[in-house]
Parts: C-alpha cells; structure tokens; sequence
C-alpha cells in the first residue's frame, strides 16, 4: 500500500503531535499506544477511563420500509426476537451485535446495528469494510424500497470506555441527568447530524450535537459517541481536559486489543474470518431456536452452515504466565497427545489479570488478593479441527516456544459493560 | 513514536543492525538494546534471558523481549559466553523502556574475540541505517 492510500482519521495530526506510536491498521494510520504506555492505557480503562480515536471505523446508513426484512436477511442478528428474555423486537434507541456472512457462511464483517426510527438503521463496520458492506446490501436490496449511504469518513467516533466514564461525560453534556436516564446496555440517545429530530436528545455543554451509544469494544463500562468530523478534535480536547481528575488516559490499539481479547470479543479478519462462522463463543449472534435444532430466521449464509462438512471449533483460552506466541504459519495448536489440531486466531498479554491458586482476578475485581499486583496472562483465541472442553489443556508452539494454556469460557473476570449506569454516576 | 533527532544514542556504546547496542568494559561486553527498539516495542513486559554460561555466536539469538504487543528476539552482537544476565529485569522489565543503556542492559558476554565489537556501527553509522529505515 503506498503512502497516498493509507488514509487519516480528523485526530490524525493530534496524534502526532501527542508522540503517539503510529501504524496502519485498516488501511488507516492510526495510534499504537501513547508515551505513558499500552499497559497503564489497558488498566486505565479498567480502573478509570480510556479515550479511543475509532473515526478509522465505517457507518452505513439502511433506510426505508425495505430496511428491516434486508437486514434480517444480510444480518445474522434476528432484529425481530433480540431484544431482552421476551425477546422483542429492536426498536428505536436500541442496538444489536451481528455478523454479515456470504453465502459459503464466512464472515464479511461484523456489526453493530442501531435502530435510528422506525425505518431507518445505522450500521457500524470495521474499517476499510463500508463499501464493501454497502455493495452487498445493494446488491441483495433488489426491488425492495431500501436507501443504502455508505458514509465512510463522513461521521467522527470517538469511544470513552472504562467505570469513570459516565462521571467525565456527566462533566460536558448538557443535563447529563435526562441523557443518562434509563440509557442501558446497547442503547443510545441523540445523532450525530444536526439536521436529526434526534439532535436534540444529547448535546454537549457548548451545544454540539452527539450520539451517545452504550457500547464499546473494551468489555468495560463505556460510552461511543458519534459526531460530525469538523467537531471531533474540539470534543476529544474537552474531554479530556473533564477526564483529567477521573484518571482519563489517551489510549491505542495496542490497549484496545488486549482490553478486547480480555473481554473476549472478536477481531474481525482474525477471529472470525473466510471460513464458516460456527462453533465460536460469538455464535449467540446466529438465529438459533430455543434447542438449536434450526435458524428462526432464514439468512444469507444459512444454507451453508446448516451442511459443513469439515467441523472445526473456536475456543478462548489463557495461559498460565505472560509469554505469549506468535502468530504465523508455523504456529500451531496440538492436544495432550502432542496430535497437531489447528491454529492459533489471537494471543495478547491481558496486563491486568493473573492467577492466584488457579483462579483468574482482575486488578479491577472486587475480592481480589490484598496486594494483587499481577504480571499478566497470555489469552486469545484458537480455531481446531477437534472438540474441546472446559478445562482442557492444549500447547501452543511457534518456532521460538512452547506454552500450555487451558479452554476457558471467560477470560478477565468482573467486566463492568453491562452495571446499571445509576451505579457509575 | 520518537523522531531520530530524540533518540539518545550515546557515543560509548557501539551498534548493529538489529538494534543492540555493545559496550566494552575492558574485555567484558555488556549488551541491551537501543533507545529506538525500545520505543518501536513499546512496554517490555518480560525478558527471557539465557543461562549464565550459555555461549552464543555472533548473530544468534540468546534471549526475547515481550511486549504487550509482540515477542521479538534480541541477538549477540559478538560470539562468546554469557557470564552475566541482568536479575532486575525478572521484577522490572520497564528498566529496559525507561534505561535502556544502564539499568536495563541485558546480559554480559565474554566475547571469543575482544576485536569483533569493532565491526559494530558507531551511533553515526547508526543514525544513518535509522534514516534509510524510514
């Protein structure tokens, strides 16, 4: 890729001038870490707030009364049924995880779909990914009455993750109270465009509009806030000059990977990818019924993943000290026999846990050890040809080392997502 | 990331091209690694070091640094024997981000050959392997 391809996010020189480590990640150049270091960003979110530059990510716009039934069939998410233990319908306000998959069942790209109103949803890919999930929308829209606006680089995001982020932004909105009220996990309020009959909902002190998702990619407590590009710079800048007394850090990705690992939640193009999207622990996505027997829906990709005829199996797994492999061809998984059964998708260092006689804490966990000061541990994710359990060991080896890790279902205990917002206040 | 101008690539020490840096302490070479590997890393969050004893060839990797977001591997810049390994870094790694040339060098070799460190780049040749890296 050379140099005039490699796109800018509006912070870019910001960035530069704050001495971030830069590369491209998505086909944008986008920060690393900062001075103070990817690990104190990592704990930072976890014990204060982290402010992300994410305007690298893309949204897509799907509006009209053709836009539900095109996404129930593009999206894998049954927008109908997601909503709650009644499983409602989503409505305006609220949001859904999902995944775009082709017809062989493999990952396009995944998603987070907000219900604007009625007839109008806000896609967010990942970066680089808005056309190419503007195109497929397009061409399954058919005759139906749909609008598809691709606005890449059109909308700035910024995320502030992390327990003390309801606090900092209570600082800069203006009646923080309405705007926080009833605001639960993977809701929003407000627009990003002024012109919105939605504009209104969530402003900030100085009167510019935002929308304020209850989302994030960090498993923490935390907000996404959609703008206008030529607003984000100014915005970035009173945040955190509020966060200053919260322990605000600027973070990277470096920090938004391992948070994300930790948390697990996938790395589109690395955990889940061109290969069938089943099996995985992002499989809550899919349509299934109440046995998993069959899909509730029919989707593209369905027919795919109803007749697989090489089973293979996505776990998360954590180690039992820092050292990590690295990602490669020559890395591989093999079981307690020493049989090689597949590949390795991510390994990071999770900076902010350890074990402590075999239980995981988190420097963030409430019962933790009096003077818990942990190394870290190796986590991620494996994809193998074979069935695993909880609790089974497994040995990754690159050309360097060995380590042993073990099958978990979770990774870093104590998230805080998903607390009551009354209870971050 | 730091600008060439802000690195500290102290004159005592001599270089190579996968960025270690070697100081002569009268027949005993100490060895870490330079200001702008560490700054390209970012946080060292461990060192695995080799055994005291161990005898490497010039080139050949005797030990890795992890950081948060990579392993990478750290070679002998001379061929000889390890007859120190620097203890801190077990607790503190940063030593490597925060000194990278005093407290957070990283082994003592005695070289086979107390001539070879010569073949190292001076920090000017350093500097200008740095400009043509970017």
């Amino acid at each position: 890729m050379n140099e005039e391809q490699i796109k800018k996010t509006p912070l870019h020189d910001w960035h530069l001038e704050h001495d971030a480590n830069m590369a491209v990640f998505g086909g944008y150049e986008m920060p690393l870490w900062y001075p103070s270091g990817a690990k104190r960003e990592h704990i930072a979110v976890l014990k204060g707030a982290g402010i992300f530059d994410t305007s690298h990510m893309a949204v897509i716009m799907v509006e009209g009364p053709g836009a539900l039934t095109l996404l129930q069939t593009c999206f894998t998410k049954n927008l109908e049924t997601c909503i709650g233990k009644d499983k409602t319908p989503l409505v305006p306000g609220r949001c859904a995880y999902g995944i775009f998959l082709d017809d062989l069942g493999h990952v396009m790209d995944d998603a987070i779909a907000s219900q604007v109103a009625p007839e109008i949803y806000m896609i967010v890919v990942n970066a680089g990914m808005g056309g190419q999930i503007a195109r497929h929308l397009k061409d399954h829209a058919g005759m139906s009455d749909v609008a598809i606006y691709d606005l890449t680089d059109g909308v700035g995001k910024m995320d502030i993750q992390g327990p003390m982020s309801a606090r900092i932004l209570a600082e800069i909105l203006r009646e923080p109270e309405t705007v926080f009220d009833r605001m639960v996990y993977f809701s929003f309020k407000g627009f990003f465009d002024e012109n919105s009959p939605l504009a209104d909902a969530v402003r900030l002190s100085d009167g510019t509009p935002v929308m304020l998702s209850r989302t994030g990619y960090t498993g923490e407590f935390g907000f996404e806030i959609f703008l206008n590009p030529d607003n984000i710079e100014h915005v970035w800048e009173i945040a955190l000059k509020a966060g200053a007394d919260f322990g605000l850090e600027i973070c990277g990705l470096a920090a938004r990977d391992s948070l994300r690992t930790g948390a697990m939640l996938s790395l589109s193009h690395q955990d889940i990818g061109p290969w069938p999207f089943i099996n995985n622990p992002w499989s809550f996505t899919l349509p299934f019924n109440d046995d998993r027997t069959d899909f509730t829906k029919r989707f593209i990709g369905e027919e795919a993943l109803k007749n697989i005829k090489k089973m293979e199996y996505t776990y998360p797994f954590a180690g039992f000290d820092l050292r990590k492999v690295s990602l490669g061809d020559s890395t591989v998984v093999t079981d307690s026999d020493g049989a090689e059964i597949g590949v390795v998708l991510t390994c990071v260092t999770e900076m902010a846990i350890g074990r402590v006689e075999g239980r995981i804490y988190s420097v963030a966990s409430p019962d933790r050890p009096d003077g818990f000061n942990p190394k870290g541990l190796s986590c991620g994710f494996v994809k193998v040809t074979k069935k695993l359990s909880l609790g089974d060991t497994v040995e990754l080896k690159d050309g360097r080392r060995t380590i042993k890790v073990v099958i978990v279902d979770d990774i870093r205990p104590d998230r805080t997502a998903r607390k009551a917002i009354k209870n971050m206040l | 990331m730091k600008e060439l101008e802000e690195l500290f690539l102290p004159d005592d020490v001599q270089y190579t091209e996968t960025h270690e840096w070697a100081r002569d302490d009268s027949g005993s070479v100490t060895v870490g690694i330079t200001d702008y590997a560490q700054d390209q890393l970012g946080d060292i969050v461990f060192v695995e070091l080799p055994e005291v004893g161990d005898i490497f060839e010039e080139g050949e990797e005797f030990g890795t640094l992890e950081s948060v977001k990579a392993v990478s591997e750290i070679c002998m810049p001379v061929s000889g024997e390890i007859t120190a390994i620097n203890e801190l870094l077990e607790e503190a790694p940063e030593l490597v981000n925060q000194e990278p040339y005093n407290n957070g060098w990283i082994i003592k070799v005695k070289p086979d050959n107390p001539d070879e460190i010569n073949n190292l780049m001076t920090s000017e040749e350093y500097v200008e392997m740095l400009k043509g890296e970017e």
